[in-house]
């Protein structure tokens, strides 16, 4: 099979390009992850905020950042500041890409998890708020004590879902040129390295996600088991 | 809601006051004092690409190495998305497009752009069985066409009134003829010689003829006084052979245009 055998002698040099691509791909991924989650609370925070200003601003912003697509976001982020304030914040390079993506991941992502911690914590009946302010607990003393944990087991299915689809959405940082996995697949096709036209390793990237997410399953199924004591 | 909008609109304007304030004199100046030429291209051979250590070689990129040399400054390359060229000269996130750039209309009203300094053509990529049947322009009619979209090929089949797909590259008009998707492609002469034909990917393809010729330059912002100072550049090398020697290299020195100085 002639095909397969140009693949064997395509591989090491592909795998090589994928490799070093997926590495900007799982960057990109733990970065949004670090920054998204916690930011995601504050913004909860801030939706559920009695304080009607903030409530109403943060909510319109949540609805921004939902209703319109993270591939404008990004094309936004980072060519805005150059274009029309004059001056590139990013830095040349692949680092100024990579910053610029990684603050439009967090907060897009900050957006979605933050209405998964409110539903998460609005969930919660609210006898026992009522229980705790009974028993002479401050309201910082029942969210943290009795409140935040069963929240934490609640959220585990829907945030394991924005997490595999944070995987994935990665690749929509090759917009801005950044030069994640899909990209490296990509450049085979017209000519990389001395190989061109060869379209199975834009295919083949699918395993490298493939894989991730399984892991990825595994190890928040493993989670989910181990919170299960709150019920 | 009120008090939103005008808190709104004072975000706008004072927007509006930074972009007053940052515009620069010199864009050479600019350059210099940040210390690197930040190159966009994309992987482009002869032009742009990488040798096995990774690095960027081509003609291009000898080039632009020899500019940032001349310049006295360090120079980057960053691969971008060709769509996007005029984007990421604007929002300064390159300095420069030098990539085997055609210089169309559109190319030279959004940019500045250096003298020509190669030549090039469109041609037409069928597949080579086919190709006796298809040596004149007349006989293009029935055939429909990939292109890249937004591509000189792009406009000299729109001109001449073809059916066309648009995709998003060369390589990909190349895939759709090997595919049969598509009847026949148009791409830059220089990427047809390196792609098609013997001894490459695409054996059962070859190319015939070309519907243009036109001419590549380098692309910098709009008002940029590194374009004049790059012609004079490209003048100095001609003169002292660099040129020629490096076009040798990468054997395209029958497509160089000599450079002469000015008048």
């Amino acid at each position: 099979m002639p095909l397969f055998e140009q693949i064997a002698e395509q591989m090491p040099i592909v795998f090589r390009s994928l490799n070093e691509g997926f590495l900007q791909t799982l960057k990109l991924f733990f970065v949004t992850l670090l920054g998204a989650l916690p930011l995601g609370l504050l913004i909860s925070f801030g939706s559920m905020s009695r304080f009607k200003p903030l409530k109403w601003l943060t909510r319109m912003f949540v609805g921004i950042i939902r209703g319109t697509p993270l591939m404008i976001q990004l094309l936004i982020f980072f060519y805005f500041p150059g274009l029309v304030l004059k001056q590139n914040i990013w830095g040349s390079g692949e680092a100024g890409r990579f910053a610029a993506a990684s603050i439009a991941f967090i907060i897009n992502y900050a957006c979605y998890f933050s209405e998964i911690y409110r539903g998460g914590i609005q969930g919660i009946p609210v006898g026992q708020e009522e229980a705790g302010l009974v028993l002479g607990m401050k309201p910082g003393q029942i969210f943290f004590k009795v409140k935040l944990m069963q929240m934490v087991k609640r959220i585990v299915p829907p945030i394991s879902n924005e997490i595999i689809t944070l995987v994935k959405d990665t690749s929509l940082a090759r917009i801005i040129s950044l030069q994640e996995v899909i990209w490296a697949g990509q450049a085979f096709m017209k000519g990389s390295q001395g190989i061109s036209g060869a379209i199975w390793p834009l295919f083949f990237t699918g395993v490298y996600y493939l894989v991730w997410n399984g892991v990825l399953s595994w190890g928040l199924g493993k989670l989910e088991k181990k919170l299960d004591y709150f019920r | 809601m009120k008090k939103m909008m005008v808190m709104l609109l004072a975000l706008v304007l004072a927007l509006g006051m930074c972009t007053v304030y940052a515009e620069d004199a010199s864009d050479k100046q600019y350059v210099l004092d940040k210390g690197v030429l930040v190159v966009g291209i994309t992987d482009f051979a002869p032009m742009d690409y990488k040798d096995a250590d990774g690095n960027w070689i081509g003609f291009d990129a000898d080039l632009a190495n020899a500019f940032g040399e001349y310049l006295g400054v360090k120079v980057e390359f960053v691969e971008i998305d060709w769509d996007n060229k005029i984007l990421e000269l604007d929002a300064k996130a390159v300095d420069c497009i030098w990539n085997g750039m055609t210089l169309t209309d559109a190319v030279k009203a959004a940019m500045e752009t250096s003298n020509p300094y190669m030549n090039n053509a469109q041609v037409v990529v069928v597949a080579a069985d086919k190709a006796a049947d298809y040596q004149t322009v007349e006989s293009l009619k029935d055939l429909t066409f990939a292109v890249e979209a937004g591509s000189a090929g792009e406009a000299e089949v729109n001109a001449l009134g073809l059916a066309n797909n648009p995709v998003l590259a060369q390589a990909d008009a190349l895939m759709e003829v090997a595919a049969g998707t598509s009847d026949a492609a148009v791409i830059d002469a220089l990427m047809a010689a390196a792609m098609v034909g013997e001894g490459t990917s695409y054996e059962n393809l070859t190319y015939t003829i070309g519907l243009n010729s036109e001419e590549y330059g380098v692309g910098f912002r709009k008002g940029s006084d590194l374009a004049a100072e790059l012609n004079a550049f490209l003048v100095a090398k001609y003169e002292d052979g660099t040129l020629m020697q490096i076009a040798e290299t990468y054997k395209v020195q029958a497509a160089v245009i000599p450079q002469v100085a000015a008048e």
